[in-house]
């Protein structure tokens, strides 16, 4: 066999370099021992126990102001109630038969109205408050 | 019967409201909830015991008329330590009142000192309490009807069946 007249591409002797397949990116963020929430160290919040009587502090403080607030509510409910019947009575004065305030339950005992009973008479705005007031954003 | 609804007139309902704000309240509550104890405890029982709120208009307005008192109080003597600890608790986000020691500190001393008003312990407000109260506990809150007369005795001896349970038909 005659010597070739080409001469064959090969590797260089020694061979290819290695690949450079790593990642060179820089170092992100805080080490792990900085990291927040890593390890059991002192947090922002305190610790498990002043949590809870902060929590208490705060529930403690609603009880206190829960009489109060529901006497408020009591009275603001039944004066609502009072209108109501007033209106009605002034609304309904030419049917005849119609009694004012009728109850519709087959009981004495008092029954918590809703809020489309409340605010039926008034202008839907008072309603929408009543409902959605304290879910808006403000 | 249905009978009709029943509703004080609005002279009856009508009371000086407490008007302050949210803010207000929270900052004031726990002197609140130590001072005015009494007739809130008096209220609470009724609304439990009664179901109804019209029967526990009374009570309730001794809770308006002595938390209105607190608050003049508190005006007259404490005003300003008072106002700025609202005022801290209100520019705090939620609230909070671990935001406002410092503020506390201030009035909780000038209440003690001018008023003599000790600031209650954590779980003091919350304890299970007894009331002692004049009203007399209300009979059938519920107003439920009457419970139906009981079965009357059988007359007659019971012996058990002579040919077995009706249910069994599998007989063949």
């Amino acid at each position: 066999m005659a010597a070739p007249k080409v001469k064959q591409d090969m590797a260089p002797p020694g061979g290819y370099g290695p690949i450079d397949y790593k990642r060179h990116l820089p170092r992100r963020g805080l080490s792990g021992g900085r990291r927040p929430g890593s390890g059991a160290g002192p947090g922002l919040g305190g610790s498990a126990g002043e949590a809870r009587r902060l929590l208490i502090e705060d529930l403690e403080a609603r009880i206190a102001l829960m009489p109060l607030l529901q006497a408020e509510s009591d009275r603001r409910t039944l004066r609502l109630l009072r209108q109501n019947l007033d209106e009605e009575a002034k609304i309904m004065k030419d049917v005849p038969g119609w009694k004012v305030g009728e109850s519709r339950f087959h009981t004495d005992r008092w029954v918590p109205p809703t809020v489309d009973e409340l605010y039926y008479l008034r202008p839907p705005s008072e309603m929408d408050n009543e409902k959605f007031g304290l879910q808006y954003y403000v | 019967m249905p009978g009709s609804l029943q509703v004080p007139s609005l002279e009856e309902l009508n009371v000086q409201e407490v008007s302050v704000s949210s803010a207000v309240l929270k900052a004031a509550a726990h002197h609140y909830g130590a001072q005015c104890d009494r007739p809130n405890k008096e209220f609470m029982l009724c609304r439990w015991e009664e179901k109804d709120p019209r029967r526990c208009l009374r009570e309730g307005r001794q809770v308006n008329q002595c938390a209105l008192e607190f608050f003049r109080k508190i005006k007259t003597h404490c005003a300003e330590p008072f106002t700025e600890y609202w005022t801290c608790i209100d520019y705090t986000n939620l609230q909070e009142l671990r935001r406002c020691r410092k503020q506390q500190a201030v009035f909780d001393n000038c209440v003690l000192e001018k008023l003599g008003w000790v600031r209650p312990d954590l779980g003091q407000l919350s304890k299970v309490t007894k009331v002692k109260t004049d009203r007399p506990m209300p009979e059938n809150a519920y107003h439920s009807r009457p419970r139906p007369e009981p079965n009357p005795p059988i007359e007659g001896e019971l012996k058990p069946s002579p040919f077995g349970s009706r249910l069994f038909f599998w007989s063949w």
